[in-house]
């Protein structure tokens, strides 16, 4: 227990490997960019890594998660938070890395304010896990493998905040003692580009396996760059850390900044190296700047931590976590497809509910957060109607529900400026809305309207409830029983139900799915006999009460006068009537009389 | 109201004012008892001076038990003896301290010891030197580190007391003042029992109890002995209870008499610092014990020589690590910089504080851990340290007939081995009676106060079971020097705390 071999930290003679082919840059000829990338990701946990206290948004009041050992009052000792082991497990094997059977913890010492016991515990010597790696995709270029060289937990520091006026650095101790870890690359990236493809596809990642957020602005996730550069065919050249890159943007910049700036010291400087130094980048210029020089380095004084014993990660627990490893952006994408092969035609529509499936909110502790696509699935697979099951023989759709989710539930949010992760609709009422068209109890239309209703009236009330509150029940629909006694509208018992779907539905502008077509086929007959005498009645009111357009019509001089008269029908019986339906009414009584004038 | 009704309500009245009169008159002689010849002992630091009266029920009900400073209480302040902490108030109590209150305790004080639990004379505390209650008119030291605890219980000042043994510091000062101190198994009660003491040196940090004789301190042991998951580092129930039910199954085939108990004398552990006044009586012990049917088996333990060196190596460099919270901005008594301090440079701001809040000796072994831990020194140094440690270790398992439960190693068979042949080790508890308080200027300008841990500081390192037992009024061979305590030190293998309380109490037995 208290033996172990150590490396020297940070070893620094770099063995030179070739994984990477010269390729020459126009911005820089003649030299080769090589960069490493460790990544600081703060861990979605609920509590943090070692205390019970729970782990803090950037709107948590400052110091209000603090227990006595974050604060590091004396006595008080830390106790690993098997949650978040769980969550760094995941990333290692999504990122193909060797896991430790047994790690341990060091502390790492340094005197700073915003670390109040005097030490970060890390891995520093035995870390969680080892050689992974990580394949890049690069647009009509082949993948890029960059190997990942370890992946270690350790605390996040408290925040520090210092006020110019006062003169005096403010602590705030929620951020202290939160989960992170540290992804070390191997120095595989050859540019600015690539380093930012990296960063973007680990935060792919990470958002996929639900262990960070990922999210550089609000700093839960942070990068250190190394950087050097040589000229072809030399030996890598001294490398230089630029520190606390907050945006994939930045650290682009940073890296060529950088590039630029080694590459004209060793031009003026022929014979020597770039001396080795950490740096920090100025968010105004786009330039990196001096922090301090090797010599300065401090020493951390690294001693493995004696509270913490090792950390035993056993077979089973690593394939347990294997077993239930979520799926990757891409693996998950293919795997809709083989479940719902019909969306195969709708992939552009399936992209967009990835896209936002993979903005959700993460949940805490490797939870299910409830995502786009979850939402998805539930609704394809009428999980949210266990009591109506039996009326849907629990599926829907999928292209259904599909054009139903991306086009109108997230077009109508994003009309509103919101986004997914704040739908007020439970996958159960917005099922009852698409059951609602599907059953042509209300019209594609007015289930635009309800839809729009309940998502700007927010309420547990199912869509059926609010749909006959708003009149919204199709005439016409006999379906439901407990929609036929609604008193304003009259019963529709004695008419056929029609065999078809709404007009409005916006599934019809496709022709992919069987029901559909189905759909098209069977409206190419004339249903005017299907229509209520109510809504009859709006055609016969339509007709007197537009007179310049019938008569445009049946001069025959445009067709597309009729839609405005559609339209007047349609607002009269607000949305509930059925478009065709209307059309074919309203084509009778116009071109009927002209018939008869004639 | 009922007539009946007034009479309960009136007896009720009279009885509660009664146990208000002895609460006062409890509380009167506790203040006789322990403000009085604290004057002298310097024993306590703080004293509770109005304790909630101890519960009747509870396995330690009715017992004053006493503190050590660098314990957390919420209601008395914990200042390790250090000016650093003079103000400091825990706002916990310590798993123990919370232990020893739900068994019916009562907290009497907290005790005087080294600053943070570094020494082994109390002689480096803010609050001053331990009197040796034993005979101050000859002021001589208590020990240390917990010298407090020790001297209030040797005073009568109270039933029993914990302590803090890192490297004998419970050990070291029960035998200059004639109690029993008992340092449990690394990661059995000490470590659970330990959230809330203030870290000297984590990885040999022990709460341990100092008390009367060994049945109290066993009666305090079983208190705190419950498993406390927040622990990181208290060893698992399934360990312990392995640990446990062996050792139990050597001890009732011993039977009462523990016939056959054999017991390990190790030839390293008579240095030549031993004084003479030491040797002698601990030879008459074995001599009795043998009469008792006890089997004495000579072992060596060829790594104890180095004991002394890596355990200021390891408890050094945690010690800088622990102590770094220290610095007057997060903890610790603040000293502005003067004026003319670069205050740019951080380090210099906290230096202040450090240089002015810590005494000499914390400063000297924080110096030592600190380039212990040093990149260039690192290898040489700490690591050594511990591959020493591990030697001591395998001295232990190689000598004692029971696996060590709690070693990375797989447990062998438990075959009973030629070499591993004893139950339990015997040795004095330290080199020589307690040293005079006046020369122990002379006493810290060279290392011999180093040498006053020699022989407890392996036990600590192996975190192994240790109690010292104060043996009785034996001729000594060095005259005039007969009175002066002498305590003989039992050790088990990992988890046999029990078996070493009960080869404790038989040598206690013995003494009377």
């Amino acid at each position: 227990m208290f033996l172990r071999r150590l490396r020297p930290p940070h070893c620094s003679v770099r063995a030179f490997h070739d994984v990477r082919s010269y390729k020459e840059d126009t911005r820089w000829p003649g030299w080769q960019v090589i960069v490493g990338i460790e990544t600081h990701a703060q861990l979605k946990s609920r509590r943090k890594l070692f205390s019970e206290s729970l782990t803090s948004s950037l709107a948590d009041k400052i110091n209000s998660n603090v227990s006595p050992f974050d604060a590091a009052f004396p006595g008080t000792l830390p106790k690993v938070n098997s949650k978040c082991v769980d969550l760094a497990l995941r990333t290692a094997l999504a990122l193909k890395c060797q896991v430790a059977s047994r790690s341990l913890f060091d502390r790492k010492h340094y005197f700073y304010s915003d670390l109040a016991s005097g030490y970060q515990i890390t891995q520093q010597y035995a870390p969680l896990a080892k050689n992974g790696e990580l394949e890049l995709e690069i647009p009509n270029l082949p993948p890029i493998k960059v190997r990942i060289k370890q992946i270690q937990l350790e605390q996040d520091t408290a925040k520090s905040t210092f006020n110019s006026r006062t003169q005096t650095s403010n602590i705030d101790l929620n951020r202290a003692g939160t989960g992170l870890m540290e992804i070390v690359s191997e120095p595989d990236l050859r540019s600015p580009e690539e380093a930012g493809i990296y960063v973007r596809s680990l935060q792919a990642i990470l958002r996929a396996m639900g262990t960070s957020d990922g999210n550089m602005e609000q700093g839960s996730l942070r990068c250190d760059v190394n950087v050097s550069v040589n000229k072809k065919g030399e030996p890598p050249g001294t490398r230089c850390e630029i520190k606390n890159l907050n945006s994939v943007k930045f650290m682009m910049a940073a890296i060529t900044h950088e590039v630029h700036r080694q590459q004209d010291f060793l031009q003026t400087n022929p014979g020597l190296s770039v001396p080795q130094e950490t740096r920090g980048f100025n968010e105004n210029t786009f330039e990196t700047f001096h922090l301090r020089s090797k010599e300065d380095a401090p020493d951390y004084r690294y001693m493995p931590d004696p509270n913490l014993g090792a950390l035993v990660v056993s077979q089973s627990r690593i394939q347990d976590i294997r077993d239930t490893l979520p799926l990757l952006p891409a693996q998950r994408r293919a795997y809709l497809l083989r479940k719902y092969p019909a969306l195969q035609m709708k992939e552009q529509s399936l992209d967009v509910l990835l896209k936002v499936d993979n903005t959700r909110d993460i949940g805490f502790d490797g939870e299910d957060a409830r995502g786009a696509v979850e939402y998805f699935e539930v609704l394809c697979q009428g999980q949210d109607i266990p009591s109506r099951r039996d009326v849907h023989a629990n599926t829907r759709d999928p292209v259904f529900v599909l054009n139903w989710l991306t086009h109108d539930l997230l077009g109508q949010l994003a009309a509103h400026g919101q986004t997914f992760s704040s739908n007020p609709l439970t996958p159960y009422q917005f099922g009852e809305i698409l059951d609602l068209v599907k059953d042509r109890q209300i019209t594609g239309t007015s289930a635009k309207y309800l839809l729009r209703y309940m998502l700007a009236n927010p309420s547990g009330d199912n869509a059926i409830d609010t749909a006959t509150k708003l009149d919204f029940i199709n005439p016409v629909s006999v379906s439901s029983s407990s929609l036929s006694s609604t008193s304003t509208l009259p019963s529709s018992s004695s008419h056929e139900v029609p065999s078809d779907l709404a007009l409005e539905d916006p599934s019809t502008q496709n022709t992919s799915s069987s029901v559909i077509n189905s759909s098209f086929t069977s409206s190419s007959a004339p249903r005017t006999s299907n229509v209520p005498p109510e809504v009859q009645a709006f055609c016969h009111q339509a007709i007197s009460e537009l007179p310049n357009e019938v008569e445009v019509l049946r001069t025959g001089k445009s067709k597309g006068v009729l839609n405005k008269i559609v339209g007047f029908v349609m607002k009269k019986s607000r949305g509930r009537a059925d478009a065709i339906a209307v059309k074919g009414v309203l084509e009778k009584l116009i071109y009927d009389s002209v018939r008869d004038d004639q | 109201m009922r007539p009946n009704v007034v009479a309960q309500t009136r007896y009720i009245r009279r009885l509660s004012s009664r146990r208000a009169q002895a609460h006062y008159s409890t509380q009167q002689a506790l203040r006789q008892q322990l403000v009085e010849p604290n004057a002298t002992v310097n024993a306590f630091v703080n004293l509770a001076l109005s304790p909630k009266i101890s519960q009747q029920t509870g396995r330690l009900a009715g017992l004053n038990i006493a503190v050590k400073d660098n314990i957390a209480t919420k209601e008395l302040p914990t200042t390790c003896s250090s000016a650093m902490l003079k103000d400091f108030v825990s706002p916990f109590d310590a798993t123990c301290v919370q232990l020893l209150k739900s068994s019916g305790a009562t907290v009497v004080g907290k005790t005087n010891c080294d600053e943070f639990g570094m020494g082994s004379l109390n002689i480096h505390s803010i609050h001053g030197p331990v009197v040796n209650p034993f005979d101050t008119t000859d002021p001589r030291s208590a020990g240390g580190s917990s010298g407090g605890s020790a001297a209030a219980v040797a005073a009568g000042m109270c039933d029993a007391a914990l302590g803090t043994d890192t490297g004998g510091s419970v050990r070291l000062p029960a035998s200059y003042c004639g109690v029993v101190g008992f340092k449990p198994s690394y990661g059995l009660i000490s470590r659970q029992a330990v959230w809330g003491v203030v870290s000297y040196a984590d990885s040999l940090d022990c709460v341990g109890v100092l008390g009367s004789d060994v049945a109290i301190s066993l009666r305090v042991f079983e208190a705190l002995c419950e498993y406390d998951p927040r622990d990181p580092t208290a060893a698992p129930p399934e360990i312990r209870e392995d640990a446990f039910a062996h050792a139990s199954t050597r001890l009732s085939s011993l039977g009462s008499e523990m016939t056959g108990l054999r017991i390990g004398i190790p030839q390293e552990y008579f240095p030549k610092e031993l004084s003479q006044e030491v040797i002698e009586p601990f030879r008459q012990v074995i001599l009795q014990l043998k009469e008792q049917g006890a089997i004495i088996v000579p072992v060596s333990l060829p790594s104890t020589s180095y004991a002394l060196s890596s355990y200021y190596v390891l408890a050094s460099a945690e010690a800088s690590s622990n102590l770094a919270r220290y610095d007057g901005i997060q903890y610790g008594s603040y000293v502005r910089p003067s004026p003319s301090t670069d205050l740019s440079i951080t380090a210099n701001v906290y230096a202040q504080s450090r240089s002015q809040g810590f005494g000499a000796e914390v400063q000297k072994r924080m110096l030592l851990g600190t380039y212990a831990l040093s990149a260039d020194a690192f290898d040489n140094y700490f690591l050594q340290a511990q591959r020493v440690r591990q030697m001591i270790k395998n001295d232990f398992d190689r000598v004692f007939s029971m696996s060590n439960y709690f070693s990375d190693a797989v447990p062998s068979d438990g075959s009973f081995t030629a070499a591993r042949q004893v139950d339990v080790l015997l040795h004095p508890s330290a080199i020589r009676t307690a040293p005079s308080l006046s020369i122990n200027e002379k006493v810290e300008a060279d290392l011999s106060s180093y040498v006053q841990d020699v022989l407890t500081v392996p036990a600590s390192l192996a975190g192994l079971p240790a109690v010292s037992v104060p043996l009785g009024k034996y001729e000594s061979a060095v005259k005039g020097d007969t009175r002066w305590p002498i305590g003989v030190s039992v050790v088990g293998q990992w988890g046999t705390d029990r078996l070493v309380l009960k080869v404790g109490r038989l040598l206690e037995s013995l003494a009377k």
